[in-house]
């Protein structure tokens, strides 16, 4: 879980989660991604209660998909694997309150019923997405189907799950907001994988997404679609090989 | 061959002085720097002030004006300048990217519950 400037809305989601807990063995990987003023841990460890949080600072501000890699690669860490064995599921989620954590538990349980890899779909869920946001969506949409070959019906949706397998595979390297079209290309490969075997299994799953004033004003903007096509072209340029 | 002195040349020569009187300002300890910023500049002045020069090479070369022969390397030069700049901003941003992020995993730790002090390894 990525957060940055997330004040009041980063502890109102790990009180949702913390009610789940009962439900499932819950590990949340918080990464602050250089928050001014930091994250207060005590806080933090109030709206916890009980909930296992494992807490990583980034000194400066790198970006959502920076911060979702430092996560991934703390979760890969065998010291912070749980004493009840290794984690079944690892699911992304934003920390300012627009995910429920019931879904969150809908997602991991499709990935330990035996799917590599579950995306959140958040017109099936019956969200109220507001109209700016659709017509967004609705190009990007396009756009991830003509550059990654992934036919879905939610993208850019930050609720995701991955099994083991496919967790390995989903190496972050677009800091800012592109690491969603990153994502989406990486499952592309892994689900179209020559060996039938080797091929990740993707669902969808419906979830249904809060949309409040104080979360559009944080969004993303359509400006910021021109940013993520200038990431990706950078990242196309100077990237190398994918890695 | 004869000096072209138009407002124009005497604008961008005096530019170029006014430029060159800065830098001599400012990067006085950097001698090399300022001598190789001395003999483009030089060269510019004389091309500015003697167009025929340019003139003469850009026929030569087959190229209609003497601005263009100047012109077309230079712009050629500068994109490639600017997408060099570009590709090394991204590398320093990759290195900063993993600096940042092997601070921030050997500073992860887990937040103690309510009530006790958060410790840190």
């Amino acid at each position: 879980m990525p957060a940055f400037n997330e004040d009041g809305r980063l502890a109102r989601t790990l009180d949702e989660l913390r009610a789940c807990a009962a439900e499932a063995t819950l590990t949340v990987f918080l990464v602050d991604d250089g928050s001014v003023p930091t994250i207060d841990e005590v806080a933090i460890g109030v709206a916890a209660q009980g909930l296992r949080v494992v807490m990583a600072r980034h000194a400066v501000n790198l970006g959502q998909g920076a911060a979702l890699e430092t996560a991934r690669r703390l979760a890969l860490e065998p010291r912070w694997a749980p004493a009840e064995g290794p984690f079944e599921a690892f699911v992304t989620m934003d920390s300012d309150g627009q995910h429920r954590a019931s879904d969150v538990l809908a997602l991991a349980s499709a990935v330990a019923g035996g799917a590599d890899v579950a995306l959140g779909d958040r017109f099936a869920g019956g969200s109220e997405v507001p109209t700016s946001r659709r017509v967004l969506l609705a190009f990007a949409r396009v756009f991830e189907h003509a550059t990654t070959g992934l036919r879905l019906s939610d993208v850019h949706n930050g609720l995701r799950a991955f099994g083991p397998r496919a967790m390995t595979q989903m190496r972050i390297r677009q800091n800012r907001m592109a690491h969603a079209t990153e994502i989406s290309r990486r499952i592309s490969r892994a689900s179209a994988a020559r060996a039938k075997d080797d091929a990740l299994r993707v669902v969808e799953v419906p979830v249904s997404v809060r949309y409040t004033d104080e979360s559009l004003a944080k969004g993303q903007r359509a400006s910021g679609a021109i940013a993520i096509l200038v990431d990706l072209f950078q990242g196309f340029l100077f990237g190398g090989e994918p890695r | 061959m004869i000096a072209e002195v138009t407002p124009a040349a005497n604008a961008l020569v005096g530019l170029l002085v006014a430029l060159f009187l800065h830098d001599f300002v400012t990067l006085a300890r950097n001698r090399r720097l300022l001598l190789l910023q001395a003999l483009v500049f030089a060269l510019g002045a004389t091309l500015i002030v003697y167009p025929e020069i340019a003139r003469r090479l850009a026929h030569f070369v087959g190229i209609g004006r003497g601005v263009d022969f100047v012109l077309y390397p230079l712009v050629i030069w500068l994109v490639r300048e600017s997408l060099l700049s570009r590709r090394r901003r991204h590398e320093e941003q990759e290195k900063v990217t993993e600096l940042v992020r092997a601070l921030a995993a050997s500073g992860a730790h887990e937040i103690s519950p309510a009530g006790a002090r958060p410790h840190t390894r």
